[in-house]
């Protein structure tokens, strides 16, 4: 029985709930936490690829060059046309994951779930799982920023949307480099990606538009569909472990067709009666008009020709962004206790702990004090080794300053330490004794020189909690070259030998060689593991660039190979240098990798490359 | 009494706030009559759009070998019909528009040119074949089977909120079909075909465009299952690359 007074106030406030309700309703707002989601755009539950349409292009399907109505240019063209199937044998190949939007053209089964804030049941991101390479995506609809530029790429990228109506629109970036079609088309780890979800009751028509600077001459668009499963289906997985396919075959072989001699470059054409010109894909082959175009079917061959192998002209120039040069030092954390410095010039990885910080490499000592800074901010103890992989000076300019900045107690009031003044007094540097021969020579500072040097193959130590291997790599960039793989955290550090911004810094000069750059390549592949599907696991710290994982790794060793062949091949028919270069061999990287100024062109690698195949190295050391 | 009168009064003002919320933007519910489709259009459909072939490439852009019917399920009676292709026959027919009827039209490579034609009625005219799709929001009528049948449509409006500009699709049911082509290669539609589409607009961020057509095509006289597809056009700034030309059947 309420009395009288709690009657009305009862009353009072059950009016205002009513009254305020009614104002939210007038503004489109409800109680179900959607206040972004129009209903009936849940797109919660199990859905397929729709397979009637592009049937035949599913998964590792699409024939060999079956190019028509993708806007390749030249360099994705090229990049095709050199693909054999047989790279798929490979061992870092045969997991491959699947990049959205060729995800949604792969039979097996989708599912969409919804993750809300436990406190306020408002949406944050829509969860997503395909069955084809268990890939999972989260869509985040939160208004959340995109990662660092230098952060790890994925196979599902990093995505942001939003509604519009009965669409979800996102917004995809850092994807690895995936396929438009895994018959060779690449889609770049440079693309981006829109997507529109249009949703009609049980079925979604999907348009995606990727923006690929580096392998595609306009967006490509194009839609599929996917229709929900009439009842939950029982198949989620897909198994997949990669194991030896091809027995005998080297670890440095990366199958590829020399442009111009593709065994089954009219297979597909001539099965379909289409012109070749067609097949070969380009913008113009998603317009109506390409079928002007085939009316003469001798000039379209005559095209279809000039198209096979690159064309002449200037070489050119990557077309990835590289956009963290502002004179600022950023952290990204890695894994485990590692961070990576970017910023002045070669990246700086530091591992900490309960020790003091140990730092592989110093950058190129134009923001010492900002890299000293960020190391501070890391941590609370002082700099106690500093490793260098390498002599260059994008890598060991930072020395003298982040030594004089640490402190190593490893060594005061050891037996011998009274021999020496300074004892402790600042980080010990340790390195391969040909960096200490190469900056001895190159007469910097002797401040800057390694103190602790090594000749074996392998330095190991026990540093914050974690054995940490140091391994000299012979005859790569030059004789001076290590890898360091922090067990525990299980990151390598590899130094120049791989970058995501360049062709390697081959320098024959000093004894580097494209053959040591691919065996030191494969020694790091030698030690990664992948967590799933060659994602994660092992993680990778280059000497400049992105932070990846074995994949990039396996990617640019394949490059090296299939780039090497070539420059023999061209070798064993006697061309000379002006030959190999006018054959433009790495026409199909260069929009990637390529540069045409600056300290480290196109042309001089590929001459690194040359005089390293004709007169290989003896030695693996200058002692 | 006093209570159960306020939430009464609560309720309504619930309702009648809502269905306001749910019908912003259109003049439902503000005691006007309603806008005609083309005043309450949910986006700008008119002007050019060029096909982007980038689905079924291989039997859009070129005519399929007789025989290849992938990605499509038909029963047999229909692959009988397809066995039989014959394009010879088709042109002595004078039916060489048999793969451009509206199951197809929209999937044939070429140009659209878009207008209303008045306040209830869109015009869909597409160079490729020389086809006029007359898409009507009024009334259904009555008439013998064409190439294009008759298209009725209709303004489909997400839910939003009031103040938010309305959003959907426009949803065009086609009958009374004239039998013709799903592909070129002779892949049957009969006359008791029903065609189902929606038309949605996306806007991209650098400006561009897109109407994305999402097809569906029943007919128990030739198909197994129902015929799904989904195509899309690009925006043109203008009628470049507009080029009438005549239906082909090879």
């Amino acid at each position: 029985m309420f009395s009288k007074m709690t009657r009305k106030m009862t009353v009072i406030a059950l009016a205002t709930v009513l009254l305020s309700a009614a104002f939210l309703f007038a503004q489109g707002l409800d109680f179900s936490g959607r206040t972004n989601q129009p209903a009936g755009m849940d797109l919660s539950g199990t859905w397929y690829p729709q397979p009637g349409q592009d049937s035949g292009l599913i998964t590792a399907s699409g024939a060999l060059v079956e190019y028509g109505g993708i806007p390749l240019n030249e360099a994705g063209r090229l990049y095709a046309l050199a693909w054999s199937p047989s790279r798929i044998q490979g061992r870092q190949h045969q997991c491959m994951g699947y990049v959205p939007p060729y995800t949604y053209n792969q039979p097996g089964n989708l599912r969409f779930w919804e993750e809300r804030d436990p406190y306020t049941q408002r949406l944050l991101a829509i969860k997503h799982y395909w069955q084809i390479s268990e890939g999972t995506r989260t869509i985040w609809l939160d208004d959340r920023p995109h990662p660092s530029p230098y952060a790890q790429h994925t196979w599902s990228g990093f995505s942001t949307g939003k509604y519009e109506g009965n669409t979800l629109t996102v917004a995809t970036t850092h994807l690895k480099r995936g396929w438009i079609r895994a018959n060779g088309m690449p889609q770049s780890d440079e693309a981006t990606l829109v997507e529109h979800f249009i949703r009609h009751g049980d079925r979604i028509t999907y348009l995606s538009v990727v923006n690929d600077p580096v392998y595609l001459a306009e967006p490509f668009s194009r839609t599929y569909t996917l229709v929900r499963n009439q009842k939950e289906p029982d198949a989620w997985l897909y198994a997949c472990d990669d194991g030896e396919q091809i027995l005998g075959r080297r670890e440095d072989q990366a199958e590829s067709y020399f442009w111009g001699r593709h065994p089954f470059l009219r297979e597909f054409a001539d099965k379909n009666h289409i012109p070749l010109l067609a097949t070969l894909g380009g913008p113009e082959t998603m317009y109506p008009d390409l079928l002007d175009k085939l009316k003469d079917p001798a000039a379209a061959d005559k095209a279809a020709q000039s198209e096979l192998i690159p064309s002449p002209g200037a070489l050119h120039a990557s077309r990835a962004g590289d956009s963290l040069r502002d004179g600022e030092i950023h952290a990204l954390p890695v894994q485990g206790g590692l961070y990576m410095l970017v910023g002045d010039g070669g990246n700086v990885a530091v591992q900490v702990g309960e020790q003091g910080a140990m730092v592989v490499n110093t950058g190129a000592g134009q923001l010492s004090d900002k890299v000293i800074a960020a190391i501070r901010n890391l941590s609370e103890r002082p700099i106690q080794f500093i490793v260098n992989t390498s002599f260059h000076p994008d890598f060991t300019g930072g020395n003298v300053k982040l030594r004089a900045a640490g402190y190593d107690p490893s060594v005061v009031g050891s037996f011998f330490s009274g021999q020496f003044a300074d004892a402790g007094q600042g980080a010990t540097i340790i390195g391969h004794l040909n960096v200490q021969v190469r900056l001895t020579a190159l007469k910097t500072p002797s401040e800057g020189w390694p103190s602790d040097t090594f000749v074996q193959a392998r330095r190991r130590k026990f540093h914050n909690g974690e054995a940490v291997e140091i391994l000299y790599q012979p005859n790569a960039i030059s004789d001076s070259d290590s890898i360091v793989h922090f067990r525990r955290s299980d990151v390598i550090v590899t130094g120049d030998i791989f970058s995501t911004v360049s062709y390697p810094r081959i320098d024959a000069k000093t004894g580097g060689s494209i053959q040591g750059e691919i065996q030191a390549l494969n020694n790091i592949l030698d030690r990664t593991v992948y967590k799933h599907d060659e994602e994660g696991g092992t993680m990778i710290i280059p000497g400049h660039g992105r932070v990846c994982d074995e994949w990039e790794v396996a990617e640019y060793r394949d490059m090296l190979a299939i780039i090497r062949d070539r420059v023999a091949d061209l070798i064993r028919s006697a061309a000379n240098l002006d030959q190999v270069k006018a054959a433009r061999v790495t026409a199909d990287y260069d929009d990637r990798y390529g540069a045409v100024s600056g300290a480290w062109t196109t042309d001089m690698f590929v001459e690194a490359v040359y005089n390293s195949l004709k007169n290989p190295p003896k030695t693996a050391s200058v002692n | 009494m006093r209570f159960a009168l306020l939430i009464g009064i609560g309720v309504v003002i619930i309702s009648g706030a809502h269905a306001q919320g749910r019908g912003a933007g259109r003049g439902e519910g503000r005691g006007g009559p309603p806008p005609t489709p083309k005043a309450g259009a949910l986006y700008d459909i008119t002007g050019y759009w060029v096909s982007v072939v980038t689905e079924d490439w291989r039997f859009r852009m070129v005519t399929p070998p007789k025989g290849v019917y992938t990605g499509i399920t038909l029963n047999a009676e229909g692959r009988k019909i397809a066995d039989a292709w014959d394009p010879a026959k088709d042109e002595a027919a004078g039916e060489q528009c048999k793969s451009y009827g509206a199951p197809a039209t929209l999937r044939v490579p070429g140009r659209l040119r878009i207008t209303w034609q008045d306040d209830q009625t869109l015009k869909m005219e597409a160079d490729a074949g020389q086809q006029t799709r007359i898409l009507h929001f009024d009334s259904a009528e009555s008439g013998a089977g064409t190439w294009q049948g008759y298209s009725k449509a209709t303004w489909e409006m997400v839910p939003v909120g009031r103040g938010v500009t309305p959003v959907g699709s426009l949803k065009v049911v086609t009958t009374r079909l004239k039998p013709g082509y799903l592909r070129k290669n002779g892949v049957p539609y009969s006359a008791n075909a029903v065609l189902t589409e929606y038309l949605d607009r996306v806007n991209e961020p650098n400006g561009d465009a897109y109407l994305t057509v999402t097809t569906t095509v029943e007919d128990s006289t030739y198909l197994a299952q129902p015929f799904l597809t989904s195509s899309h056009y690009k925006k043109q700034p203008d009628s470049s690359g507009w080029r009438p030309s005549p239906c082909s059947a090879r």
